[in-house]
């Protein structure tokens, strides 16, 4: 009897607890569902990021300036090319010196007006309080007088318009009290209150140069999930969530509030070869592993359709990328190619050369998931023509690339080409002999070359024309196999009106963006 | 209380010791996995760098220095309570971690709460039904419980409880109703262990002598039950929730990065990602402290408790 009574006290408790939980979400529930509706004049909107923030530094942190909160000198536009932002003009002068003319009537979030020494002083801050900034810029010394603020830098750098595009050269108020928090810059909106890695919540500027902003809040979260973020924007909680993974779309796609937008971005997905290889130093060799590429099929399968085939290292959309097609799959000329290289098939069926088998280790991470999928997917392509793979996965990808040299030979790679809108951040890293992007060592004098020329080559249309030249090389030798442009996936509630994500990044929230209801 | 303050003096002792002992082996272990933070601080949003600019950089850090120099260099920081700057942010070490304490703290707490919720009727009736049919339902749910990784729990949450019936936020930290998902994920995940060693412990309680005793006295069998067996049974509960507090902290990683909760998750995944050595140190310090400090506590008041127990005997009878 006794025991019985327990039991039903347990059910009770457990039930209790239960609806306890359930009736005290019932109540404030109803706030929750409205939080991202507007009412009347008041528009609000929430979006969803993938990588925290724990910083709202400009000069530490990239998300002030997709955040809406602030701005640099140049941006680059749609078609990735340079527009004037806070600055109106800019003239180079001469090799190392360059006048930008600050626009008039831009305000502080304080009120107070931003002229040339004010930007003067946030350029001296972020070469200060961060090296990458101070080692990008290569900026010797400022002047500024009015509006009118002179860059000289170190040495003819006629990448420095392109790099003024960077986030971290935000410019800020640097007496402010709290820049961790509380930046004053100059964007559309203003911090009212943030959590670190988790909320920033804004409220828009009224004194906006570039005219009032169409909503009156907007709330940034974060969450490096992306079933989560899928599952938030699903639920109301955000209106745009960034980076969904390309298989998990079906229920957004078939959800009448939602859509999914699809940009090619400046990134590749790439095949590193490690130049040290004996095998890999012949061209053959590269052309045949080049050729058991599967473009398409990666797209379609791998990529469920977000993602463009690569014919080089820059997406199509930009002004310097090549025409030409690339290698298209072609396992029976890559078997050819290893013949004519010297190997032959042994009675197992693998490629050898003197007795040695043809094999290599093809290194991945997880970092970007599809990564390993595209390395298994080498792996029974290359097994068809008789090359062995032996595909490791990494965890570190950077060291392993640098640290342990003589341990990979292939690796499957990711990264920005164009991070800017310029593509001679990738030359120099990936193909300098000391550039930081290559661990491989490749090195082609005539490439070298290109790539020096056009570090001292100022004007537009001969930097799209060695951009081009250095491309065709890199393409005929194979230094690296390019396989596909992978896209940003950005999940949008209808309500959302005026706005599409860009290729570029670095803006997000601006003053245009607004929502229906 | 004599006795007491000496407990506290060994145990302080103690900590130094285990701390040191720690530090040093995650600075080593550390340093020796590839990777430096060097990388992450040069490459900031694919900023073109030469390998000449690493070295340079790897100089002024001092981490061309041999190890012991560094890991001595750190020492004496920690000894000034400077646990120093971090790498990537140069925000001050101490002040991240404790910005971010509260948070993981206020969840630890909420998922114990859940976890007292679920393992006391469970415990209960599993002890009560011993062997019989509501045993058995216990104890499929505990080993349900366990064989399920947390994340997707949460996950399975937040699909049903914010998406399917709209009733809870997905994500953040703010309102009441955002502790309750994170919790019950926590709770949940950490229950099926303690409701196996509380059913345990039930049994060996309700046979034993003074449980004979007060049944033959004649109270009641709820007052014994609930009285007397329960509380003493609780205590391994408490006790055992004190000695994993270590694994706690770093399970709780997974449901605070699921749920964005503002806690240290995100702060030492990141910091290990970028080889942010300042700021895994300084986690390793505190969370090291607060561990042996927690168990301290869980043994005072254990002692508290029970005067029967003495410490430095084993509680054996």
């Amino acid at each position: 009897m006794k025991k019985q009574m327990i039991v039903y006290i347990t059910i009770l408790m457990v039930g209790m607890f239960l609806s306890g939980c359930l009736s005290e979400e019932g109540t404030t529930n109803i706030q929750r569902e409205t939080g991202n509706q507007s009412s009347g004049d008041h528009k609000s909107l929430t979006v969803l990021f993938s990588f925290a923030s724990s910083s709202l530094d400009p000069h530490q942190d990239w998300m002030p300036v997709p955040a809406g909160m602030a701005e640099t000198l140049v941006k680059v536009d749609e078609n990735l090319e340079i527009q004037p932002w806070l600055a109106e003009s800019w003239e180079q002068i001469d090799e190392r010196t360059w006048v930008f003319n600050i626009r008039e009537g831009v305000k502080f979030h304080d009120g107070t007006s931003v002229d040339a020494e004010a930007v003067k002083a946030s350029f001296e801050r972020a070469m200060e309080v961060n090296r990458a900034v101070a080692s990008t810029l290569k900026i010797e010394d400022m002047e500024a007088t009015g509006q009118a603020l002179t860059f000289i830098t170190s040495e003819p750098y006629p990448a420095l318009l392109t790099e003024l595009v960077h986030t971290n050269t935000a410019v800020i108020k640097v007496d402010a009290e709290d820049i961790g928090t509380q930046p004053i810059a100059t964007g559309p909106f203003k911090v009212t209150d943030f959590t670190p890695q988790v909320e920033i919540q804004l409220e828009r500027f009224e004194d906006y140069w570039d005219g009032m902003p169409n909503l009156n809040e907007v709330t940034v979260t974060f969450n490096s999930d992306s079933n989560v973020r899928s599952l938030a924007l699903q639920s109301g909680e955000a209106d745009i969530a960034f980076h969904l993974s390309p298989e998990a779309l079906e229920p957004v796609e078939l959800s009448e509030d939602l859509r999914i937008e699809s940009i090619t971005s400046l990134r590749a997905h790439f095949l590193l070869y490690n130049m040290q290889h004996p095998a890999l130093q012949d061209h053959n060799v590269r052309k045949a592993l080049d050729l058991i590429v599967n473009r398409p099929v990666m797209v379609r399968e791998i990529m469920n359709g977000h993602g463009t085939q690569a014919n080089g290292p820059y997406n199509p959309d930009l002004p310097f990328a090549t025409e030409q097609a690339g290698d298209t799959y072609d396992p029976s000329l890559a078997e050819a190619l290893l013949i004519d290289a010297g190997y032959d098939k042994n009675e197992a069926g693998f490629m050898q050369k003197d007795g040695e088998p043809l094999s290599f280790t093809l290194a991945t991470y997880q970092g970007r998931p599809e990564l390993p999928v595209i390395a298994q997917y080498l792996q029974s392509e290359a097994a068809a023509i008789g090359v062995d793979m032996n595909v490791v996965t990494v965890e570190n990808i950077e060291s392993y690339l640098w640290e342990q040299q003589d341990e990979w030979d292939i690796v499957t790679y990711s990264n920005m080409t164009a991070p800017r809108g310029d593509g001679g951040y990738f030359l120099n890293v990936a193909y300098g002999p000391d550039g930081s992007l290559n661990p491989g060592h490749i090195h082609i004098p005539e490439l070298n070359d290109i790539r020096q020329q056009l570090n001292a080559t100022a004007d537009r249309e001969e930097r799209v024309a060695l951009q081009q030249a250095a491309t065709a090389i890199i393409q005929d030798e194979i230094l690296h196999s390019f396989m596909l442009y992978p896209h940003i996936i950005v999940g949008v509630h209808e309500r959302v009106t005026n706005w599409r994500p860009g290729a570029v990044e670095y803006y997000i929230i601006d003053h245009k963006m607004d929502v229906a209801w | 209380m004599r006795r007491m303050l000496s407990i506290i003096g060994a145990r302080m002792g103690q900590l130094v010791i285990m701390v040191f002992v720690l530090s040093l082996a995650t600075f080593v272990l550390m340093k020796v996995t590839p990777g430096d933070p060097i990388r992450s601080i040069l490459n900031v949003d694919e900023i073109a760098t030469t390998t000449a600019e690493e070295e340079q950089l790897l100089k002024e850090y001092g981490f061309d220095q041999p190890l012991l120099t560094q890991y001595t260099q750190w020492l004496k920081g920690v000894v000034q309570l400077d646990l120093g700057l971090s790498m990537i942010s140069s925000e001050p070490v101490l002040g991240m971690i404790m910005s971010r304490l509260p948070a993981t703290l206020a969840l630890t707490a909420g998922g114990f709460m859940v976890l007292l919720c679920i393992t006391v009727p469970l415990g209960l009736v599993g002890a009560l039904y011993e062997g019989r049919w509501p045993d058995y339902v216990t104890r499929w749910i505990a080993l349900l419980g366990a064989s399920i990784p947390s994340f997707w729990l949460g996950l399975l949450f937040i699909y049903f409880f914010s998406l399917k019936l709209n009733l809870l936020p997905v994500m953040g930290m703010g309102s009441i109703e955002h502790y309750i998902l994170p919790s019950v994920t926590l709770g949940m995940a950490m229950a099926p262990m303690y409701i196996r060693l509380l059913r345990e412990r039930l049994i060996t309680t309700l046979q034993s002598s003074y449980i004979e005793a007060a049944r033959a006295r004649g109270l009641r069998e709820s007052t014994i039950l609930f009285g007397h067996a329960l509380k003493g049974s609780l205590m391994s509960v408490v006790t055992l929730f004190g000695l994993s507090m270590g694994s706690l902290l770093g399970g709780i990683t997974v449901i605070e990065m699921l749920f964005s909760w503002p806690g240290m998750g995100e702060l030492i995944v990141q910091a290990v990602m970028d080889r942010d050595y300042p700021v895994i140190q300084g986690y390793i310090l505190i969370v090291g402290c607060l561990v042996v400090l927690i168990n301290l506590v869980v043994d005072l008041t254990y002692g508290l408790l029970n005067p029967e127990i003495q410490h430095g005997k084993e509680w054996a009878s």
